[in-house]
């Protein structure tokens, strides 16, 4: 009996020697190996500066911010509500409901068809194309855009509307059109424009696109319709205690 | 009697010590086979402690057990049914009956204590 128990005994530690080992490989597993940080000392460098970048960035807002605060808290009445006026051009400006005057390029959007070339027309030009080509001003440092004398705002919508392609409001159903850019440093967006290889995503498309030489004074017309506030509402004034 | 609990110990730290990892997809079948294996295990304390414990039977439920169910598995996988679900609901099933016995019957076992003494 006592033979037969410690022959028992010895096969329930076998099993649940087993059971640990299969355990502990399982739990080895589950555990997620630690990621390292694989970046070398020049990607960090990169990373330390766009981190660098953003911290300057925001300190000049908030200092901004602090400066509108002053201005509101130093002046008098009068000055506060030429102080609010500013701050309300300035958030009209912001979001694109004035119009704007300034250095910049005038780029044509023009059909493109080699010779004796046999297919089909484009009539249009592609909204993944647009997203691309704004996307690629914006790159290059682009202040505002127009494409068509439709002013481009942080909420156009670029689509296809029944295979016609629809920037905002305007409908692109003709070309050529025009694509007006104003920036700060017109020379350099024309510049990297010119080498840029948004020409071949164009001409894929068959279409071409044309670069003014920089301009100095460029209109672009505001954005004219209203603007549609659905999760802001005014507050009511309060009236002040004298 | 302490002589499993240490194996057990053993068995965790040969396993932690040999950093052995198994792929992603066949986790599942070393889950469910550890759940087998318990389930093995407290069905024999339990059969133990009722005193129908045959070695042969325990020893062929364990290797059979764990190839059952990781073969559930590698089948539910190759349907495309969670298969390996089955098992672990059965183990599962088995586990909290058995130790609901082996608590039953130690408790029977500890009031007789009590009384007697």
């Amino acid at each position: 009996m006592i033979a037969l128990k410690r022959k028992t005994i010895l096969h329930f530690t076998l099993i649940a020697a087993i059971i640990g080992f299969m355990l502990a490989v399982q739990f080895q597993t589950t555990k997620r190996p630690i990621v390292r940080d694989t970046r070398d000392i020049w990607e960090l460098r990169q990373d330390l500066k766009q981190e660098q970048e953003l911290e300057q960035q925001l300190l000049l807002e908030i200092r901004r911010n602090d400066e509108k605060i002053q201005n509101y808290e130093q002046n008098h009445l009068a000055d506060q509500q030429t102080a609010l006026q500013e701050t309300v051009d300035e958030l009209k400006k912001e979001a694109g409901l004035t119009e704007i005057r300034g250095a910049g390029l005038i780029l044509t959007i023009a059909p493109f068809y080699p010779e004796n070339y046999v297919g089909p027309i484009a009539y249009t030009v592609s909204p993944e194309l647009l997203k691309r080509f704004i996307n690629e001003l914006n790159m290059y440092d682009a202040k505002e855009i127009a494409i068509a004398n439709e002013r481009i705002t942080n909420t156009t919508a670029i689509r296809d509307v029944n295979g016609v392609t629809q920037v905002g409001n305007a409908k692109i159903s003709s070309l050529p059109i025009q694509v007006k850019v104003i920036s700060d440093d017109v020379t350099t967006l024309y510049n990297r424009l010119k080498v840029s290889t948004i020409y071949d995503d164009f001409v894929i498309e068959n279409l071409q696109l044309t670069v003014s030489e920089p301009m100095s004074a460029i209109v672009i017309p505001k954005y004219y319709r209203e603007w549609q506030i659905r999760y802001m509402e005014a507050v009511k004034a309060e009236k002040e205690e004298s | 009697m302490w002589l499993p609990f240490i194996g057990f110990i053993i068995g965790v730290i040969l396993g932690l010590l040999t950093d052995w990892r198994i792929p992603d997809e066949y986790s599942s079948y070393l889950s469910i086979a550890v759940l087998a294996a318990f389930d093995t295990l407290i069905g024999g304390i339990r059969a133990h402690l009722q005193n129908v414990y045959d070695e042969n039977v325990f020893l062929t439920g364990f290797f059979f057990n764990i190839i059952l169910a990781a073969s559930l598995a590698f089948l539910g996988v190759h349907l495309g049914v969670d298969l390996y679900l089955a098992a672990v609901f059965a183990f599962g099933v088995r586990l909290f009956q058995n130790i609901a016995v082996i608590r039953r019957i130690w408790l029977a076992k500890w009031m007789e204590k009590r009384q007697k003494s």
